[in-house]
């Protein structure tokens, strides 16, 4: 009686009438929107200090702010389908672009990975691979049985290499290996062996000198020598992680206070608005701020895990699965290298650094998620 | 049906798919974990050491240089005063890359390699890190303008105002001021601990003269401030600070007008002039010429500058009134005042002067000026007369009669032979040569041959013009020698001036000979000026008496002296005893000299002058004696700037 009057009360998408039935309509899933307006105000509050009390450019992240929303909202009205049947054409359009790139794009700050076309702000096609990777990943495992067979690997292996590829042709290493690993997460979550997973992580164990005798840039080579021992060059390679340590570690428990981090306010922290944010916000709110941010980030990943492991269907789940790994990756690395836990890679805080281009790529992996949290089908029991 | 057949395929993938999520969790938190605690570690364990990283990172200890004492002359003038400049400064350690800036700079302001090269010099010694350091004095609004403009290609560089000696009156009172310029190495490494703490914030010291007698009057006590500086190593706040305090005002008893009379005086030649008050000692004037300008000097000479003043060869730099050289027949008061005090002669004692002395039993001549006039002598002839007249027969005999060992002890007595001067250590002490001199300096005896010219002033003997004219303001003061000064106290607040050099070191001295004596020299050396023609008598004039009279101006007031002629070159004298004089050039032309004095009961003033390869003491270094005293007795009519060309540049 109940599943009767639940189905004709709720029209094809609805699941319960609970309170989140109004927004479930919306396609929004509220939590996480919630845990990511406090993050994104959070990150708001710790920028307008890192950027020097500069007030526009707090306007400018917040209007990127706006729009990123706005970009999920949409992105998550469209049915999870769309993107199952789309994956293999967008993923053939977002490596066209990519060679278009090649071709056409625009340099900065040594990678050629700029499109700056007419009309549109100037973006990087190899943002979105982040997404466009696990989905055609997750549309060819979901059309094989799980756990992949070997052939299946090598066709994977093959979906990762060639963007992979292409986004290392543009020189920008830091996004190549963010694609990589969000491709990386969907075959492991579709369950390869664990026997093959050891083997390469062995492998690679194994290679990674011959990576550093023949194949290491010197600037590369610097980055984890400087990781190893930052007073080999205090006021040079060294210098960025020196100083956010001092940062980080001068904030003590409860932090220097808002607007007075004296590391961040005279400059001592380079980068202070982008990579090295963090060490703003450990100096002035000290390690409860690094908890409450860290806390935010779990509930984002926490909630992401529920919708991935509540999906009705594989291409779902995996796909869901490697966006809210990805996305803890990405936070993972830059707390860690900030910190001087992990060698200097150029990599920002999500929803905290500054920079509008970052955070509508990640509110659109959440569109991503919520679309799949709010088009789940009622299967028939 | 496909879907029914998928259906346990399905479970078994959700099943795959939990477990790796699972799987993934576990992973985040452990990794998480690690995050934690590393934080931890930083934030709470590290906490005291990062804190005091960060500190050090924004605090600065800076030391603030004191303000250089002023220094004025008799009449409240300002002889050296302090000045604003911007200098460009550079924190070495807030400079990434100093190289590529420094040659930025270059085509930005004027920067030569020379001012490169002294920044190096500065940083090398650099005590205190994070502290800067001048990279180029003074620079100009334009260059401190485009400095603005390219600040943000100039990470660690600043602008930086400093107050730096000036000295208005430039080439007037070089030598006696000296000049401060940038600590060298050695001196650092020659200061105490305590005294190199005191000079962390100061750039410059004095290196000669006052400056460097009185340093440590003059450079105050350093002050230090906590400040917070940026990244940039600008200064945002100031924490704390102890004030410092600065160097003490002195004044010196020096008159800045008759010390540009006195350079003025001296024309184009080369020379000195020292003034004295015999009263107290203090010097009035102490000119040496060529002179430079000690501001040259403050922010460091460059090469080029350097290589242009000693251009001439005539060693601007060198302080002549302060250098030993044989004072001619200006000697001849003094060796009369021994033979006096000696007994070897009296007031009476009369020679008879051919034009020429010998030896007893020997048949060298030893001539008379006289003699290369017309081969004749002054005749019969008295101390008085010797004096006025500068007849060489009589003193040569008298060096004789007295002896060298005698006239070295006596001259002693006048300062003669050691410097005598409180506060002027750079100063010759000269030579008083004797017996035991010769052995010891020249490993020779003395030869008997030797003595007659120390008579005359024309042989070993050396004094300086400093001690010529003090020797010259003890006959003044009626045979009290007082040592010569410069300080005359330090000024206060209220104005009120203390002398710091305590009385009992500054000594007067009784001098030997009885003030009969001292006054029958006294009064010959006021007829050396003004004695006038005898027609009944030949050479009974004095012998600067001629000059006077062709400068058509009488003296108001009393006026005595000395004048001398040394020889630079021995003339070649021929078998007929004739001397060669044409052609002499200038180089080996005879230093004039003169001192001279108020011969007025309570002397005012007493002067020595010495113009090199001027020529004639009486003709040449005489008018400057009298412009020095004319200027200080007579009131002034002139100011200043007509007085002197470089004063009116100085304002």
């Amino acid at each position: 009686m109940a599943t009767i009057s639940r189905q004709l009360s709720n029209n094809f998408y609805r699941l319960s009438n609970g309170p989140g039935a109004i927004w479930q309509s919306f396609r929004i899933d509220a939590p996480l929107v919630f845990f990511l307006f406090c993050l994104a105000s959070y990150g708001l509050m710790v920028l307008f200090s890192a950027s020097g009390e500069n007030i526009s450019d707090v306007r400018s992240q917040a209007a990127a702010i706006v729009v990123a929303f706005v970009v999920m909202l949409v992105v998550a009205q469209l049915d999870v389908h769309f993107f199952r049947r789309g994956a293999p054409l967008m993923f053939a359009g977002g490596c066209g672009l990519m060679i278009v790139v090649l071709f056409f794009g625009v340099e900065t700050n040594g990678a050629k990975a700029w499109l700056d076309l007419p009309g549109l702000p100037r973006f990087q096609p190899a943002e979105i691979e982040k997404f466009l990777v696990p989905m055609l990943l997750a549309w060819y495992l979901s059309t094989r049985s799980l756990p992949p067979r070997f052939r299946d690997l090598v066709v994977c292996g093959v979906i990762i290499a060639l963007p992979v590829g292409l986004i290392l042709m543009q020189n920008d290493t830091g996004t190549a290996l963010m694609v990589m690993m969000s491709g990386v997460f969907v075959v492991l979550l579709a369950g390869i062996s664990w026997r093959i997973v050891i083997a390469g992580v062995v492998a690679l164990a194994m290679a990674s000198p011959a990576w550093w005798i023949f194949v290491a840039q010197p600037h590369q080579k610097n980055r984890i020598l400087t990781f190893f021992d930052p007073y080999r060059d205090p006021t040079g390679a060294g210098y960025n992680i020196i100083q956010s340590q001092i940062a980080i570690g001068s904030g003590g428990v409860q932090g220097k206070g808002w607007l007075n981090g004296a590391q961040s306010q005279l400059d001592f922290i380079p980068e202070s608005n982008t990579d090295f944010i963090l060490a703003v916000l450990a100096e002035e709110f000290g390690l409860l701020g690094v908890l409450f941010l860290i806390a935010l980030y779990v509930a984002v990943i926490g909630r992401g895990f529920f919708i991935a492991l509540t999906a009705q269907d594989t291409f779902s789940r995996l796909l869901a699965g490697s966006i809210v790994l990805t996305f803890f990756f990405y936070a993972f690395v830059n707390m860690a290298m900030v910190s001087g836990l992990m060698p200097v890679v150029g990599l920002p805080l999500p929803m905290v650094s500054k920079g509008g281009t970052s955070i509508v790529t990640l509110m659109l992996g959440f569109g991503i998620l919520m679309s799949i949290q709010t088009h789940k089908r009622v299967l028939p029991r | 049906m496909a879907e029914k057949f998928k259906l346990n395929a399905h479970e078994t993938e959700t099943l795959i798919f939990s477990r790796r999520m699972i799987v993934a969790g576990v992973f985040i938190f452990a990794l998480l974990s690690i995050l934690i605690a590393w934080m931890v570690y930083l934030q709470i364990f590290r906490y005291d050491y990062f804190a005091a990283r960060s500190d050090g990172n924004r605090l600065h200890s800076q030391y603030v240089s004191p303000n250089r004492g002023l220094i004025y002359d008799r009449n409240g003038e300002l002889m050296a005063d302090n000045r604003p400049i911007f200098n460009l400064t550079v924190v070495r350690e807030t400079a990434p890359d100093l190289n590529a800036s420094l040659e930025m700079l270059r085509s930005v302001i004027h920067l030569s390699d020379d001012d490169i090269e002294q920044y190096r010099t500065r940083q090398s010694r650099r005590a205190v890190p994070h502290t800067s350091v001048p990279v180029r004095y003074q620079l100009t609004e334009e260059e401190i303008a485009s400095i603005a403009v390219n600040q943000h290609l100039l990470p660690g560089f600043a602008v930086e105002a400093q107050l730096v000696r000036h000295y208005p009156y430039r080439e007037i009172a070089a030598h006696a001021l000296g000049y401060v310029s940038e600590i060298n190495k050695e001196e650092l490494v020659e200061m105490s601990e305590e005294q190199a703490s005191n000079y962390r914030g100061t750039n410059q010291i004095g290196k000669t003269g006052i400056e460097k007698t009185y340093e440590d009057l003059l450079h105050g006590r350093v002050g230090y401030e906590t400040v917070e500086k940026n990244n940039r190593g600008q200064v945002m706040r100031v924490l704390d600070r102890t004030d410092p305090v600065p160097g003490r005002d002195i004044v010196l008893h020096m008159d800045s007008y008759l010390q540009a009379v006195a350079e003025s005086a001296l024309g184009e030649h080369r020379g000195a002039v020292v003034a004295i008050d015999p009263a107290t000692g203090g010097v009035l004037a102490m000119v040496s010429k060529p002179g430079y300008d000690p501001n040259l000097f403050v922010t460091g000479i460059s090469r080029a500058q350097l290589s242009e003043l000693n251009k001439t060869g005539h060693t601007p730099l060198f302080n002549r009134a302060i250098a030993s050289r044989v004072p001619g027949s200006t000697i001849k008061p003094f060796i009369g005042l021994g033979g006096l005090y000696h007994g070897v002669i009296t007031p009476e004692t009369v020679i008879i002067d051919p034009g020429y002395y010998r030896l007893p039993g020997r048949t060298r001549p030893y001539y008379d000026w006289t003699w290369w006039v017309d081969k004749s002598g002054h005749g019969a002839i008295d101390l008085r007369r010797a004096i006025y007249q500068s007849c060489n027969t009589y003193f040569y005999g008298l060096a004789v009669e007295m002896g060298i060992d005698r006239i070295h002890d006596y001259l002693l007595t006048f300062g003669f032979g050691a410097n005598d001067a409180i506060d002027i250590p750079e100063a010759s002490a000269g030579i008083v040569p004797s017996t035991a001199w010769k052995q010891e300096n020249r490993g020779e005896v003395w030869y008997a041959g030797e003595t007659p010219y120390e008579g005359i002033g024309n042989g070993i003997f050396q004094a300086t013009t400093l001690q010529m004219a003090a020797a010259a303001a003890a006959i003044a003061n009626h045979g009290v020698l007082k040592q010569p000064r410069m300080l005359r106290g330090t000024i206060g607040n209220d104005g009120e001036i203390t002398d710091v050099i305590f009385e009992d070191t500054a000594a007067s001295k009784q001098l030997l000979p009885s003030p009969e004596q001292v006054e029958l020299v006294r009064n010959a050396m006021v007829e050396v000026i003004n004695k006038p023609y005898d027609p009944e008598h030949r050479r009974h004039e004095g012998s600067a008496y001629p000059t006077l009279r062709d400068s058509g101006r009488p003296l108001e007031y009393p006026m005595a002296g000395k004048s001398g002629t040394a020889q630079v070159v021995q003339f070649q004298v021929d078998s007929a005893g004739n001397r060669d004089e044409s052609e002499v050039p200038e180089e080996f032309r005879t230093h004039a000299m003169f001192i001279a004095f108020d011969a007025s009961a309570q002397s005012r003033i007493a002067v020595a002058v010495f113009v090199e390869n001027g020529g004639g003491g009486g003709s040449v270094a005489f008018p400057v004696a009298r412009a020095v005293l004319d200027a200080y007795l007579l009131p002034r009519t002139e100011t200043f700037d007509e007085v002197s060309v470089l004063g009116s540049n100085a304002q």
